[in-house]
């Protein structure tokens, strides 16, 4: 039964022809975004001198690393026609609750556990609400960030939390393998990994049919809420890694941690050809929208530019590179 | 013997009314109401407890629940309700406890401002870190580190916080003097740590001449210590002056490490103790023209560390 399920669902998918289209257009998007991010690299290294040198590029890749980490769990959650605001509530209490069991004593292993589970209750809560009551997810969600934000104020009372921490544990955040940052390297393995996955595997179709056609793959053999539930949980647990991370990056917990992050999340997958309608997206072009946003943050203080100016510049240019990244997408679009 | 024990009777109703007429007269009450509940108000308390213990007065401490406007408009319905003689308030929303401070006012409760003011609630004073004068002391400070000439930055937190500007325009009032010292980026970090961090790499990496950096908001002293321990800005470490805002765990820490040369600490405790002492001042008639009182900055450093009061 289920593998004739299975066969109904693809050769209904393949009848619609959503995949073959949505791998073109992904592909097309990621190559858009990836020119956007070189151009605009040469535009800032054709002003100062200190934007191409390897200290800077690591350094680049190690800010934007956290943001582009949470934006893979992302553009899962939007690819099936959802959205997930709790992003950075669950990396900051994520954090919070690594401190917490370091200053309680705990050993290594268990404070980064205690860490993740943070992740995995966000995204169970998320994920049942959604689909056993049927909230929408804007409103699940936000109610999500809202608890997670009310729980860091209450814990810390404004106040960073900074325990003791063992060398190794440093290590995730600011450790190095050869010349490139850890969380850089956590951040490649893991858009490989879940890049396969989305490509190569049935859950990766899955989750594609989801937001391409709920109706239609549910009727397809699709157990559709099954896949909401694991990109939710997926999207929390992968934000929760980052919160770990970033706590052993900065060896505080500040009660602010992740505050607004999910804004930057959420753009980070859409410039990188993600549609919040669902059905489309990709991992490497969310990770690689998150480059372009935390590269033009870089040039900006590189160059000098007058720090008020600072947001509306930065704003400006993610519009020109969507637009012509649309735009382009319609040219080749007509043309094929 | 009836007529006596009457008299005797009225003599002692009598000297318990005048005894008690006496206690009421002396009895004063007053609260004081913080923000919200965070370590730099416990400090308050502690300076405004011991004081009203030694002046002799009932003290309370009444803690907003949250920092909405209207929390602590209640608050002050409260107290008015119960007949405090006077009330001390760091306020939330300057705007929304206008009417209310005018009401007490009025019916003779004295009110006054300490840490965040109403300036147009017609509080009799304000009592607290007057932001731009720390500025200027943040700004002397650096110029005698720098011994009157080099580049520095700013890192400030949110780019509209009316305190930071202030301390920002004291600090570039004390460098006007300085004509050898360049202010040559000014940097926001929205008070986010990761923020602060990455700009403060690229600004060290954008202004390799880079002399000095202020931290004026309080993710400024702790987001320049973490990038002065990475390997890539080693050699900044003591070149590099930097003056930062606030006595967090951190920031401490970063001047025991040699990152940080100054942190301007703000005078909890001390404002606890002023605004306890000139309420009770107001309500005895004893201060009958209340002028503001700038409680300052101390700078914290290497020497003071352990020693430094607030």
């Amino acid at each position: 039964m289920a593998i004739s399920g299975e066969e109904v669902a693809r050769s209904e998918m393949r009848r619609i022809g959503i995949l073959r289209n949505l791998l073109q257009l992904r592909h097309i998007r990621e190559v858009n975004v990836l020119v956007a991010l070189l151009i605009m690299g040469a535009i800032i290294s054709a002003f100062t001198p200190y934007f191409l040198t390897v200290d800077n590029l690591m350094g680049v890749s190690r800010a934007f690393s956290l943001t582009a980490i949470m934006s893979i769990g992302m553009v899962m959650v939007i690819i099936t026609g959802g959205i997930d605001l709790s992003v950075g509530s669950a990396m900051g209490l994520a954090g919070l609750v690594t401190a917490l069991c370091f200053d309680a004593g705990y050993s290594q292993s268990i404070c980064v556990a205690a860490g993740i589970c943070v992740g995995l209750m966000f995204g169970l809560a998320n994920g049942l609400l959604i689909t056993v009551i049927g909230l929408p997810p804007f409103i699940a969600t936000l109610g999500t960030l809202s608890i997670g934000r009310g729980f860091m104020y209450m814990i810390t009372h404004g106040v960073p939390v900074t325990p003791k921490t063992p060398d190794s544990f440093s290590m995730l955040g600011q450790g190095y393998i050869g010349p490139v940052p850890v969380p850089v390297v956590i951040l490649l393995v893991l858009t490989v990994v879940f890049s396969l996955i989305m490509v190569r595997t049935r859950f990766g179709r899955h989750i594609y049919a989801t937001g391409g056609n709920e109706h239609a793959a549910r009727l397809s053999g699709v157990k559709t809420n099954r896949v909401k539930l694991a990109v939710y949980v997926l999207s929390s647990t992968i934000s929760s890694l980052a919160g770990v991370i970033a706590f052993s990056r900065y060896l505080s917990a500040e009660p602010a941690s992740g505050f607004g992050s999910e804004l930057d999340v959420i753009a980070a997958a859409a410039i990188g050809g993600a549609s919040l309608a669902g059905g489309i997206g990709s991992v490497t072009g969310a990770v690689i929208g998150a480059a372009l946003v935390g590269e033009i943050s870089n040039g900006i203080v590189l160059l000098n530019i007058n720090t008020y100016a600072q947001q509306a510049i930065t704003g400006g240019v993610i519009l020109i590179a969507v637009s012509l990244d649309v735009l382009r997408n319609r040219l080749k679009g007509g043309n094929v | 013997m009836r007529t006596f024990k009457n008299t005797a009777r009225a003599v002692m109703v009598a000297a318990a009314l005048v005894g008690g007429s006496a206690a009421m007269a002396k009895e004063i009450t007053i609260a004081v109401v913080p923000k919200v509940a965070v370590p730099f108000f416990d400090d308050v308390n502690n300076g405004a407890a011991a004081e009203a213990k030694t002046l002799g007065v009932n003290y309370q401490w009444v803690v907003p629940a949250n920092t909405q406007g209207a929390t602590q408009v209640k608050i002050i319905e409260d107290l008015m309700a119960r007949h405090v003689d006077g009330i001390a308030i760091s306020v939330n929303e300057p705007k929304s406890v206008e009417g209310i401070i005018k009401q007490a006012m009025k019916v003779g409760i004295k009110v006054l401002t300490f840490d965040s003011d109403s300036a147009n609630s017609g509080r009799s004073m304000y009592i607290g870190t007057i932001n731009k004068q720390a500025g200027v002391t943040m700004g002397n400070s650096m110029a005698k580190a720098l011994g009157g000439k080099g580049e520095v930055a700013i890192v400030t937190g949110q780019l509209g916080a009316s305190n930071l500007n202030e301390r920002i325009d004291g600090v570039k009032e004390a460098l006007k003097a300085y004509p050898g010292i360049k202010i040559v980026a000014t940097e926001g970090t929205e008070d986010d740590l990761a923020k602060a961090v990455s700009v403060t790499e690229a600004l060290l990496r954008g202004h390799p001449q880079l002399a000095g950096i202020f931290g004026i908001s309080q993710v400024g002293g702790p987001a320049v210590a973490k990038v002065l321990a990475e390997q890539e800005f080693a050699a900044d470490k003591g070149k590099l002056k930097v003056f930062a805002f606030d006595d967090l765990p951190d920031t401490i820490k970063g001047v025991k490490d040699g990152f940080i040369d100054g942190i301007m600490v703000q005078r909890p405790i001390t404002m606890g103790k002023l605004a306890v002492e000139n309420l009770v001042a107001q309500i005895k008639g004893t201060e009958t023209a209340p002028k503001d009182i700038d409680t300052g900055v101390t700078v914290v450093n290497a020497d003071n560390l352990g020693s430094y009061t607030k």
